[in-house]
């Protein structure tokens, strides 16, 4: 168990905080971590996710840290987030919403489930999670991996701009709204409304599918697809279903005022 | 004896005010098209507007302020209430976002060059940002916006403010649009979608849904900033007062309000016309809720839509804005809707300069809502960066002006006592005395009512409850 410092007057006297309670404008890093070598541990239980987040910032911007355990997060909302450096963190328990997101560089591992919003916005790097994930896993991703050996909520990877997303478990309705590149592998079953208007990418599906969305098709697996699953799974140590089926964009939304009169009700 | 089918027109029984030669034809339209009409600009259909309301200068009861020769304050600071680095303006007003794709580079370099030699902000829009934008910006907004087009933490941590779009008064409660003329390969890559397709952006974030999710949003990206800018919310002008109370809860330190005036670049014609309400009745709503919060003095309001002129700007601060964003009326300085040599208006749309709307179209002649490499190079960049200027720094000559006359050394002091309406509606809406009367629609009602109660309770005090009857 790390030692905590007491909070002194100084800390207390810059927090002001609004009605929820979230904001802490003036807060400096807490400076709580054990450091030794390149590794640093340390304990979240009594940190908000301002002093959380400002300590890990502090380890790897200031401390040149580049492997960081936090103990105890308590599923606190906006942890280690906008970080834009290569680094490893492992958090040892559960996240809130928003948890890891807007990364560039992280590797970060969570052991325990992550709220909604996941990993939102990151742009490269590795966001592992072993137990499950809430809705929104992922929403705009842009690049890297993001694994959820669980299972995950409504609406994964909605917006998603690039990058894999990779589910051990089922994926809710909606999964792959509006998604504009990347895949998604997705090894159970997913929910109704799979795909429904998305642009561009794939998702691989390796059990039953509830039904397609608004122009999303099936289209057959090439040997570079089965090549992608065997690596990307093979990576993160996942079972591998027997057979997977891929799903891909149908192309008729994209100049739907140029629809034939025969395909305008698809957009109803 | 009359005859019914004569042809003379004096026979005539007279033309439908509903079904109009416009309507028709828009009948016509939809019935060969299949679907809704795009366009660009603002609204249409004549609405309550700042037309309706002057300003009541000093006379004997307050004494003016000399206009050359005494200071008028125009600074306008934003965001103090958590942000460590508020935005800093030295007048109140700045350019919205418009989204590189809805504009072409030329333009919003221009923008850009044009708001700082102005000492104001512009902002990124949506399409995320164009280096050269940053770079001519000495204050830049980023935009949080639904779709996440080319969002990227790096260009995050160079913001100044960062606004979440939420809705636009033009279109409230819809995504935007770029026609697929306007998605070249270049826009496209940046937004990471198709060439050349029609784009719909989403109309809901991604990663929150309500207003305790926004809340946590507004979190993780103060976080992500370390409280170092402001977080605006950008709201389309609606149900502002619920709206705003709801917004102000959700802890940013400035929230942008949009009237139904607003403009766009694309979107449907039916959207822009039947959506919002008009930015006179959305300012003294979105005041009251803040009054009601308790954040008044906290929270900073920022309004837009539909703004031409010095007196639009100085009624919206004297309601209770803190700044004015402006859009349409910045491309109009830039040199939209204006003849340009070569170009053929009337040929090629149908209509005058003047009355211009095809920004959708992408073959706007004056290069500035366009993707065209040849139209693009009829916009002079430091050309257009100086009528942006001078039309900036024209607009707040006009509001000190205004703010002068009523007495005021700082803009920002202009109140609602400094105005009176012209029309009913007007003051209904705006909440200031129709011209020349103290009443205001409304207010006065609910104040008699309030008497009379007053006076029946001392009455039934006096006798007992009337025991005689």
């Amino acid at each position: 168990m790390v030692a905590m410092n007491p909070p002194t007057e100084q800390d207390t006297r810059g927090v002001r905080n609004d009605i929820r309670g979230l904001a802490e404008p003036d807060a400096e890093a807490p400076k709580v971590a054990r450091i030794e070598g390149g590794t640093a541990t340390f304990d979240a239980a009594d940190l908000s996710p301002r002093l959380v987040n400002l300590e890990l910032r502090r380890l790897v911007y200031g401390e040149g840290v580049r492997e960081i355990r936090v103990e105890n997060p308590g599923a606190k909302h906006s942890i280690a987030v906008g970080l834009l450096a290569r680094c490893r963190i492992t958090i040892n328990g559960s996240l809130g919403y928003f948890g890891a997101t807007l990364g560039d560089g992280p590797e970060i591992h969570i052991t325990g489930r992550v709220g909604w919003s996941v990993a939102e916005n990151m742009m490269s790097g590795v966001v592992v999670i072993d137990k499950n994930a809430g809705s929104l896993t992922g929403a705009a991703m842009r690049g890297g991996d993001l694994v959820v050996r669980g299972h995950v909520g409504a609406r994964t990877g909605i917006d998603q701009k690039g990058g894999t997303i990779i589910i051990g478990g089922n994926a809710g309705s909606m999964t792959g709204f509006m998604m504009q590149r990347g895949r998604q592998i997705i090894c159970g079953d997913v929910g109704p409304g799979m795909g429904d208007s998305m642009y561009d990418g794939a998702i691989y599906v390796g059990g039953t599918v509830a039904a397609l969305g608004v122009d999303c098709v099936e289209e057959e697996l090439t040997p570079d697809d089965e090549e992608l699953l065997d690596r990307k799974l093979g990576i993160y140590r996942m079972d591998r279903p027997d057979t997977f089926r891929k799903f891909v964009c149908g192309k008729q939304l994209y100049n739907y005022d140029n629809l034939e009169p025969s395909e305008r009700k698809l957009v109803l | 004896m009359a005859d019914e089918m004569a042809s003379s027109e004096s026979m005539g029984l007279g033309k439908s005010r509903i079904f109009t030669p416009e309507v028709i034809n828009d009948i016509h339209v939809k019935a060969d098209l299949g679907r809704y009409r795009m366009r660009g600009g603002g609204i249409f259909k004549k609405i309550p507007h700042w037309d309706e309301l002057v300003f009541l200068p000093g006379t004997l009861t307050r004494f003016v302020i000399e206009g050359y020769r005494e200071k008028c304050t125009t600074k306008t600071v934003l965001g103090s209430r958590f942000a460590k680095n508020p935005l800093e303006l030295d007048i109140p007003i700045y350019i919205t976002g418009m989204s590189f794709g809805a504009l072409s580079l030329e333009a919003k370099m221009a923008l850009a060059k044009g708001a700082s030699m102005a000492g104001t902000a512009t902002c990124s829009g949506e399409g995320g940002m164009i280096p050269p934008e940053r770079d001519f910006s000495t204050k830049w907004y980023y935009q949080v916006i639904q779709s996440r087009y080319g969002f990227n933490p790096h260009h995050l941590m160079l913001a100044d403010a960062v606004e979440f779009f939420i809705g636009q008064g033009c279109k409230v409660g819809m995504g935007g649009h770029l026609m697929g003329q306007k998605v070249t390969e270049q826009v496209a890559e940046m937004r990471s979608l198709p060439a050349g397709i029609d784009q719909r952006s989403p109309a809901r974030h991604p990663d929150w849904l309500g207003p305790d999710d926004l809340s946590l949003k507004i979190q993780e990206v103060r976080e992500a900033t370390d409280y170092q800018v402001p977080i605006q919310l950008k709201l389309g002008a609606s149900r502002v007062y619920d709206d705003v109370r709801m917004a102000a809860k959700c802890g940013p330190d400035v929230i942008f309000l949009d009237g139904a005036e607003g403009g766009t670049g694309a979107g449907p014609h039916i959207a822009t016309e039947e959506t919002g309400i008009p930015l006179l009745a959305a300012i003294p709503e979105a005041r009251r809720a803040l009054e009601d919060v308790g954040l008044a003095d906290e929270i900073d309001l920022v309004v837009a839509g539909g703004i031409r002129n010095g007196g639009d700007v100085a009624k919206c601060i004297a309601l209770g804005a803190d700044a004015i964003a402006i859009g349409s009326a910045a491309l109009m300085a830039l040199g939209s809707n204006k003849e340009v040599e070569g170009a053929d208006y009337q040929g090629t749309f149908g209509v005058s300069a003047a009355e211009f709307y095809h920004w959708h179209t992408g073959k706007d002649p004056a290069g500035i809502t366009t993707q065209d490499p040849e139209l693009r190079k009829r916009l002079d960049v430091d050309e257009g960066a100086t009528r942006v200027y001078n039309f900036l720094h024209t607009l707040t000559l006009e509001v000190q002006m205004l703010a002068r006359a009523c007495g005021k050394t700082d803009v920002h002091s202009l109140e609602p006592e400094d105005l009176a309406a012209l029309t009913t509606e007007a003051a209904a809406m705006a909440r200031v005395p129709l011209a020349g009367t103290s009443y205001i629609p409304g207010v006065t009602e609910s104040q008699t009512l309030e008497e009379i109660k007053t006076l029946l309770a001392k009455h039934v005090a006096n006798d007992g409850g009337g025991s005689d009857v």
